[in-house]
């Protein structure tokens, strides 16, 4: 734990790498392998025959495609309608000045505040008489709720954070405010507004509380689907080909935070 | 009036109209349906109107079953969050004070777990330690014999948890680190201070607050975790997650269902004012500075 010495191996780093990489790489790349096997028999060590054999199976199953296509009509839709509820509140919260408005504005956080599924339990009951459950406007509702938060909080911080000054010198040079707006405050936001988007999509598609409470069993997403594979146990690799599929969305997320959301930012955002 | 004062008041109507739909959507959504399940398991309408009536609690609080349920899960909490911290604290303190090529890998494979959905990590768990898994193969190539799965034992989730909470449990943690400063440090290191003394007098009390928010918001996750219980750990005793699912879907008992949403929000009362609370101060704090 020494900062000064650079020429010192970093024998507590090198024991951590060694570490965490078999315990958190080393189960991924156990799912890889059996998404490419097609023969793998206890007890050896690694498949005794490879291929894309259940890569077939997976897409040719009509289930795969109703649920993939479900997750990706939700995730459109909560997150179309999600922006534009919250991205014009947040604009809202950030520039200008009303009656309750930091009331309003942490009235967000009551969705941290509480344990979700009890929530979604107390939601559902509700939905029950309404007869919302089964249906895929349900599942959207309740999904949308879980947007809100992160969906107010990152872009209201964006447009916080915009130098006022270029957006007054644009407006000495005679630019009107909607102008404005588009040309020089949208901009600079904009990375975090992706930002949240991506979190928004990325966190609807992979939902699975909600969409199995609410949409149970008409609706049904990749996640409950997958579910339902690791519960029947049906042939192996095909759990192990839809994690390959599922973990694309994840994938463009990690990229995404990478470029705009530092983990120092995501913790501070967290409360820490 | 003048004019700039009637401008702000048109200014302020529509801001309150552009927040208008979220907030309506949280008072509807959220702050309704906990006033509902309060108000609904608490009053009984009988012949003769309706009564304040504690039956649905005194059923949950007697039944064997139910208070099983609960155990278990405020077991698998507490062991879940000791693991977690025990694992997490030290490699915070490690990325707060290294840097360097490792210390990025380190970083880099702490945050990893953030990007793997819980359902890939529930099956990779079932092919990494349950029976006939990779470790029983590794274990059985040099002739030893299988490990005793912690699949469907209640160590199941709690290996999850783990997993899954670590990225921001670190996270949480290096941005309370981030308020040790190295001269502290290196002042206390001046003075004589051993690697002990520098973590229990300088490092542990800078990061205490950080510590309860972590915690925090494990507790809040676990409490309602569905997905590992659900697959990875024993039917019976199950943990809220799934009792509630199930009470709400297969017994079809709603009234009991919300009964135990509205106790897992009592239990859980703390951690969310403690969570909230912090996340709070952490924006006016930005905002002022």
């Amino acid at each position: 734990m020494r900062t000064s010495e650079p020429f010192r191996p970093d024998w507590i780093g090198l024991a951590l790498v060694v570490t965490l990489s078999i315990v958190i790489i080393g189960p991924m790349l156990v799912v890889g392998l059996w998404a490419f096997a097609e023969q793998w028999r206890y007890p050896s060590l690694l498949p005794q025959q490879w291929g894309l054999r259940f890569w077939h199976q997976t897409l040719a199953r009509p289930d795969v495609w109703t649920a993939l296509r479900t997750s990706l009509q939700l995730s459109f839709v909560v997150t179309l309608i999600s922006a534009a509820i919250c991205l014009p509140a947040a604009y809202a919260f950030a520039r200008m000045k009303f009656w309750g408005r930091d009331m309003f504005f942490l009235s967000f956080l009551s969705i941290q505040a509480f344990p979700r599924f009890g929530l979604l339990i107390t939601i559902a009951t509700i939905f029950l008489s309404l007869g919302l459950v089964g249906t895929f406007w349900g599942v959207a509702i309740i999904q949308l709720v879980n947007t809100l938060m992160f969906m107010i909080w990152i872009p209201t911080a964006a447009f916080q954070a915009i130098d006022r000054k270029l957006e007054e010198a644009a407006r000495d040079v005679g630019a009107g405010p909607i102008r404005v707006f588009w040309s020089v405050t949208l901009p600079q936001a904009l990375p975090a507004i992706v930002a949240a988007i991506m979190l928004t999509f990325v966190g609807t598609f992979y939902e699975t509380e909600g969409a199995w409470l609410i949409g149970a069993p008409h609706v049904r997403t990749m996640p409950i689907l997958m579910i339902s594979f690791i519960n029947n146990q049906l042939v192996i690799q095909l759990g192990a080909v839809l994690s390959v599929l599922l973990w694309v969305p994840s994938f463009i997320f990690l990229l995404a935070a990478r470029r705009y959301l530092g983990p120092q930012g995501l913790g501070r955002g967290l409360g820490g | 009036m003048s004019i700039s004062v009637a401008q702000d008041r048109g200014r302020g109507q529509t801001g309150l109209l552009l927040v208008l739909l979220p907030v309506a959507l949280v008072a509807t959504l959220i702050i309704w349906p906990i006033v509902r399940a309060v108000m609904d398991t608490l009053i009984v309408t009988g012949p003769d109107g309706a009564s304040l009536s504690f039956a649905s609690y005194r059923f949950f609080f007697t039944d064997a079953h139910s208070m099983g349920n609960l155990r278990i899960t405020i077991w698998t909490t507490a062991v879940s969050v000791s693991i977690l911290m025990a694992i997490a604290i030290p490699i915070a303190i490690y990325l707060r004070f290294v840097t360097g090529r490792t210390a990025a890998v380190v970083q880099a494979l702490a945050i990893f777990p953030l990007f793997v959905p819980s359902i890939i990590l529930a099956y990779a768990f079932i092919r990494v330690l349950g029976p006939n898994g990779m470790v029983d193969l590794i274990l059985g190539s040099f002739g030893l014999p299988r490990i005793r799965s912690p699949y469907l034992t209640p160590w199941g989730p709690v290996i999850g948890f783990v997993w899954d909470n670590l990225p921001l449990s670190v996270v949480i943690l290096m941005a309370g680190l981030s308020n040790v400063t190295n001269n502290a440090v290196e002042a206390a290191r001046d003075v004589g201070a051993g690697k002990f003394a520098i973590l229990f007098h300088i490092i542990l009390p800078r990061i205490w607050l950080s510590i309860l928010v972590a915690t925090s918001f494990v507790v809040l996750g676990l409490f309602s975790a569905f997905t590992f219980p659900y697959l990875l750990g024993p039917a019976a005793p199950e943990m809220m997650g799934p009792f509630m699912l199930r009470t709400f879907g297969d017994v079809m008992d709603p009234v009991q269902a919300r009964t135990q949403a509205v106790i897992t929000f009592l239990i859980c009362a703390v951690f969310g004012w403690f969570y909230v609370r912090s996340i709070a101060k952490n924006r006016a704090r930005r905002e002022a500075a």
